[in-house]
């Protein structure tokens, strides 16, 4: 059952370079799956192609165990939101939702009660007979929600659904969206930038780049264990730092040197040779430091529960450190600088091979 | 030569006025015209009252005026007549045949060129091969003038050598008589004007259809209306505003028809395509008689005005979202 | 505003100074000119001929002014007939008139009313100018109570034209050159049957001029007080027996099936003559005009005829059509004899002999026939001689001179829809009598706005 994507390709035209090329996933019923990546990656279009609307070029779709490469988009019982919404600017909110019910020549009473059931769950009862015009970009957005939630379709197709949202609204509307999937027990497929939308909303995560599948799995595994240098860049905030490393000599040895005050202790030996670690800004400490030090404050940014302050290192990388709390420190301050423990080690093909703590014991917390 | 704005001078300084009270007190009283300014106003304004005097206000109570008389041999107003000529012209059965002519013409033109021009556009707004071709021969026809295209359907229209009568006889088909048989001719005008407004409604059509946007299509694919239910039910909506304009446009030009008709038919045969624009010209100008042209001018911008007024009550309310 | 003003400062001397360069030059141009024409006055005459004879009026000009040395004309096409009638009612009494112009055959009642010329009899009678030399018929339609008023010049008739190599191929005997409506509906019908439909037998063109010459060449006048020519019109007849009889003969072509309807307008004489020249028609009537170009093609193979007459009725003849020469009186007096002069010299022998030769329209000088020129292109193309002979043979009478109505256009409007109606198989009478009607009600409108009737 579910949704299972086997081989999935995409080429615009014979000879040009494929846009999506071998994507394999499969979604569980009832699941919230975020499709995440940076613009470009052919995220939109892997989506598209689940719904219909363009063809897969090669591998194989299959919906509840039923192959849907070449059945047509209304066909495969499924509902899509769009970045734009997609309303019909001449229709009324209630119009705008009964569309497609009017459109499979549904029973007029039926499309009644879907329709008003539908625009309750998003509380736009009250704005019922207004034109898309009339309402602002978020109650637009519940009205291209309602439409989904009428069709009744157990899959639901978002692409990008917040992004001409503002930042308060956006969040509002995450959990929101995250309540609606579960209430109705829709399997979900969100298509995002965004990795804040990718970690809080998602059951599992998909993290496109470059044409390919990068990861996929939890969003706390996703960022626990990050398959290599993109997806560890792409989530967390601030960035983690990447740093050019080694180890020295010729023996395998635990300790791996960034440079002569910056190091990290490994809980099994590595070879000899050239690494990149990765230290989350919240891995890293700083102290002031009157004599000495081995970095220069760049800049500090205040958000109040917490400090970003950017440094740059003596060997001249820049690097960035979060701090709890509210930090005094000036710019052009001499610090120094060091690593907390946990870190990544990637390889010379940017692939994980080695991770020191991972989440630290009191970054884990069990309630209840 | 002018000094800049003595007001606008003071205006500056009055705002530079020390207290905000009194500032505000200023700007009040200065948005008054003041002397100076009415004369700057009248200066502006005073060429367009002059142009649109001598070229509009003037020529349309000169044509009030002239109806109202009967004009001799050489246009002079002579008789009055008060509305005489108004009761002469309603009661005609020319006139009024001349009127139905006029509706028939308009609204054939004005159908059959949204039909024409939407199906080509939704033609070329499909995405094959080779299409380009194909959106280029569409709009040739705007770069057709009124009188060549009126010569090349004229040979077509000849009703012994023509194209049409030579294809009708090699099919073993009764030939028609497109120009003299009182029926066809109309048909064969609103042909050629359709052709005429073909190129230009076309390409409005088909800046419409590109500008709907994609994913309203997406969006309707996903939700299960078939390609006809889309057409109709999105793509019209979508473009009646469009279509409101076309509507218009087109039936002001074929309103003022007036070459096409000069040099197909002249009017005839028998007055069919004696159009209400045309006839106003036979009259003033071939047969002089400028009075009963006054009269029809006067009553054809009242059915104008009419229409257009109709037009905007019963459309404007459907095209606007 | 002040900021606009002073980028434009620095150059406002050059460009007075440029402008009243410009002026300077043009004064000196136009001084030249003006020095060079006021030797000779100036006589500006309007016409509205294209083509050979736009180009022959243009060379009758020059020739003028290279023989005398006391006028300059200055020829102008004007465009169409009707427009020039407006233009000379919008210009009279300023400098933009001209001081002779030319109008058509149907104006000559509303020049005369006018008031705006001087009758050219007032120079004949001073010159003892011979006005026997030329053909009555001309002098008939521009005359008023016995009276000439303007020039006649550009002349034509109506004439019947048929296809020689037509008749031939199918074996049918020609008309006779004065021929009868029987004469002509049995050729049109042999050529229908004869050719099993391929080859219509005739057309008429639903034009005014050729129904008022069939009624003409009846005896019959259209408008009472004898077509105008004794006293204001204020009926007009459109129903008489002989105008129904005309129709009548039309009408049983068209039942019969061997008319082909071409309509009305510029357009339907094209067509017409097309269909003419490439043997798909027989016979069609048109202005005598057209000879010279439908010789061009046919050459031997046209035949030309006289107007049709009524069966057992002697023609009666019929009016000249075209255009004649009148002279402003809003000019001085040495500028009216210039265009008398000029006038003269148009009508005489020898320029109506090249006129005829190189436009097709009829010479109005009896005496171009005798001119070698005419005289050799008659010998060789006896076609071209008989539409001249059809006008000099008609003994002028009040109703083959015309109509001397004011405003004549309706009255042919209503015509042509009525002769439209009748070749769309409408009664006869009942489409006459609505034309008559109609046109009577302009009649009266047109008199009670005139002061007339």
């Amino acid at each position: 059952m579910g949704i299972e994507l086997k081989e999935i390709t995409k080429t615009y035209g014979q000879d040009a370079a494929p846009v999506l090329s071998t994507v394999n996933a499969e979604i569980q019923d009832g699941e919230l799956f975020v499709i995440v990546g940076p613009s470009g990656c052919g995220k939109s279009t892997l989506l598209r192609m689940i719904a219909g609307i363009i063809p897969i070029t090669s591998g194989t779709l299959t919906i509840n165990d039923q192959v849907m490469n070449g059945v047509p988009p209304k066909d495969r019982n499924l509902s899509m939101v769009f970045q734009s919404y997609a309303l019909y600017p001449f229709l009324s909110v209630t119009d705008n939702v009964a569309f497609g019910l009017k459109a499979r020549k549904m029973a007029p009473a039926e499309i009644t009660r879907r329709v008003q059931d539908a625009l309750a769950m998003v509380s736009l009862t009250d704005f019922a007979d207004r034109k898309p015009r009339e309402l602002s970009g978020g109650q637009r957005q519940r009205v291209a929600l309602a439409r989904a939630i009428a069709s009744d379709s157990k899959i639901c197709l978002m692409d990008e659904p917040l992004s001409n949202l503002d930042a308060q609204l956006r969040v509002k509307m995450r959990s929101e969206i995250r309540e609606l999937q579960r209430k109705l027990g829709l399997t979900l497929i969100y298509v995002t930038h965004d990795q804040t939308e990718a970690m809080t909303m998602a059951d599992h995560v998909m993290v496109l780049n470059d044409q390919h599948v990068q990861q996929i799995d939890t969003p706390l595994d996703i960022y626990n264990h990050p398959a290599n240098h993109f997806v560890a860049q792409f989530f967390g905030t601030p960035q983690i730092n990447l740093f050019a490393a080694t180890i020295a000599g010729d023996e395998a040895s635990e300790r791996i040197t960034i440079d002569d005050t910056l190091h990290v202790q490994l809980n099994q030996p590595l070879a000899a040779g050239r690494y990149t670690v990765g230290i989350r800004p919240n891995q890293m400490a700083l102290k002031p430091a009157t004599t000495g030090g081995n970095a220069n404050v760049l800049n500090v940014e205040t958000l109040g529960e917490q400090t970003i302050i950017e440094v740059t290192m003596d060997s001249g990388q820049e690097v960035r450190i979060v701090q709890a709390g509210q930090v005094q420190i000036k710019i052009n301050q001499r610090v120094t600088v060091s690593a907390l423990g946990p870190a990544f080690v990637f390889d010379d093909q940017q692939t994980l091979i080695a991770e020191q703590g991972g989440v630290s014991d009191d970054q884990l917390v069990s309630v209840g | 030569m002018i000094n800049s704005f003595p007001s606008v001078k003071r205006r500056r300084q009055t705002n530079q006025a020390p207290g905000p009270k009194e500032e505000v007190r200023a700007n009040v009283k200065n948005f008054e015209l003041q002397k100076n300014d009415k004369y700057y106003a009248w200066l502006f304004l005073g060429p367009s009252f002059l142009v649109l005097g001598i070229f509009v206000f003037y020529p349309m109570l000169r044509t009030l005026y002239l109806s109202l008389f009967l004009t001799d041999s050489f246009g002079r107003p002579t008789v009055f007549v008060g509305l005489q000529n108004y009761l002469n012209l309603l009661t005609s059965k020319v006139y009024m045949a001349s009127i139905q002519a006029t509706g028939v013409y308009v609204i054939g033109v004005t159908a059959f060129t949204i039909i024409c021009g939407l199906l080509l556009a939704a033609v070329a707004n499909q995405k094959i091969r080779g299409i380009e071709f194909f959106r280029t021969i569409f709009t040739a026809t705007m770069g057709v003038s009124v009188s060549v295209s009126a010569i090349f359907w004229l040979f077509m229209f000849n009703p012994s050598i023509g194209v049409l009568n030579q294809i009708a006889l090699f099919l073993h088909l009764p030939t028609v008589n497109w120009l003299t048989n009182p029926h066809w001719a109309m048909v064969s005008v609103i042909t050629t004007s359709v052709w005429m407004h073909l190129g230009f409604t076309f390409l409005i059509f088909f800046g419409a259809l590109q500008s709907v946007p994609k994913t309203l299509y997406d969006a309707a694919d996903v939700s299960g209306a078939s390609s006809r239910y889309q057409f109709f039910h999105i793509t019209l909506p979508m473009i009646s505003p469009t279509f409101f304009f076309v509507a218009v446009i087109t039936m002001i030009s074929s309103f003022k028809s007036f070459g096409l008709i000069d040099l197909m038919t002249a009017g005839g045969p028998t007055n069919a395509t004696n159009l209400l624009v045309y006839r106003i010209y036979k009259d003033a100008f071939v047969d002089g008689n400028y009075a009963v042209a006054s009269t029809e001018s006067i009553v054809l911008a009242i059915i104008i005005a009419i229409i257009t007024f109709i037009q905007f009550k019963l459309l404007a309310k459907r095209v606007n979202y | 505003m002040t900021k606009l003003i002073s980028i434009f400062k620095p150059h406002w001397r050059w460009g007075l100074g440029l402008l009243a360069l410009l002026a300077i030059i043009g004064g000196f141009a136009y001084g030249n000119q003006a020095h060079a024409e006021s030797k000779r006055i100036k006589v500006v005459f309007w016409h509205e001929m294209k083509g050979p004879g736009q180009k022959q009026i243009d060379a009758y000009v020059k020739a003028f002014n290279k023989k005398q040395s006391k006028y300059e004309v200055v020829a102008e096409f004007e465009g169409g007939y009707n427009g020039v009638i407006q233009k000379i009612m919008n210009t009279h009494g300023t400098a933009a008139s001209p001081a002779l112009f030319q109008s058509m055959d149907i104006s000559t009642s509303q020049m005369y009313h006018s008031g705006f010329t001087t009758p050219v009899q007032k120079f004949v009678d001073r010159d003892h100018y011979d006005l026997d030399q030329l053909v009555p018929g001309a002098r008939a339609i521009y005359s008023r109570n016995g009276k000439l008023l303007s020039m006649p010049f550009n002349s034509s008739q109506t004439a019947l034209y048929y296809n020689k190599a037509v008749l031939k191929k199918y074996g049918i005997t020609p008309p006779p050159v004065d021929p009868t409506y029987s004469d002509i509906t049995r050729v049109a019908k042999q050529i229908h049957d004869k050719s099993h439909g391929q080859v219509k037998g005739m057309t008429m063109e639903a034009y005014s001029w050729l129904f008022e010459q069939l009624v003409a060449n009846a005896g019959v006048p259209l408008a009472n007080h004898n077509n105008g020519h004794t006293g204001d019109a204020t009926k007009v007849d459109f129903t008489s027996p002989a105008a129904i009889k005309a129709m009548q003969w039309v009408k049983e072509n068209i039942d019969y099936g061997d008319f082909i309807n071409f309509g009305s307008g510029g357009n339907a004489s094209a067509n017409e003559a097309a269909s003419f020249l490439s043997g798909h028609l027989g016979i069609f009537m048109q202005s005598s005009a057209k000879t010279g170009q439908l010789y061009k093609v046919l050459k031997n193979n046209l035949g030309v005829t006289y107007f049709p007459r009524p069966d057992g009725k002697k023609a009666n003849g019929i009016a000249v059509g075209g255009a004649s020469l009148w002279i402003s009186n809003d000019k001085p007096a040495a500028v009216q004899n210039g265009a008398w002069e000029f006038s003269k010299f148009l009508v005489n022998a020898k320029n109506q002999a090249t006129w005829q030769a190189k436009t097709g329209y009829l010479a109005v000088n009896k005496h171009a026939k005798d001119e070698p020129l005419l005289k050799q292109l008659f010998k060789k193309s006896p076609v071209l001689e008989v539409s001249g002979n059809q006008m000099l043979r008609t003994t002028p009478n009040d109703t083959n001179s015309g109509i001397f109505i004011d405003g004549l256009v309706p009255a042919r409007t209503s015509i042509q829809n009525a002769m439209q109606q009748i070749f769309a198989g409408q009664d006869i009478y009942k489409s006459l009598k609505a034309a008559e009607n109609s046109y009577n009600k302009v009649l009266e409108s047109n008199n009670r706005a005139n002061g007339r009737g």
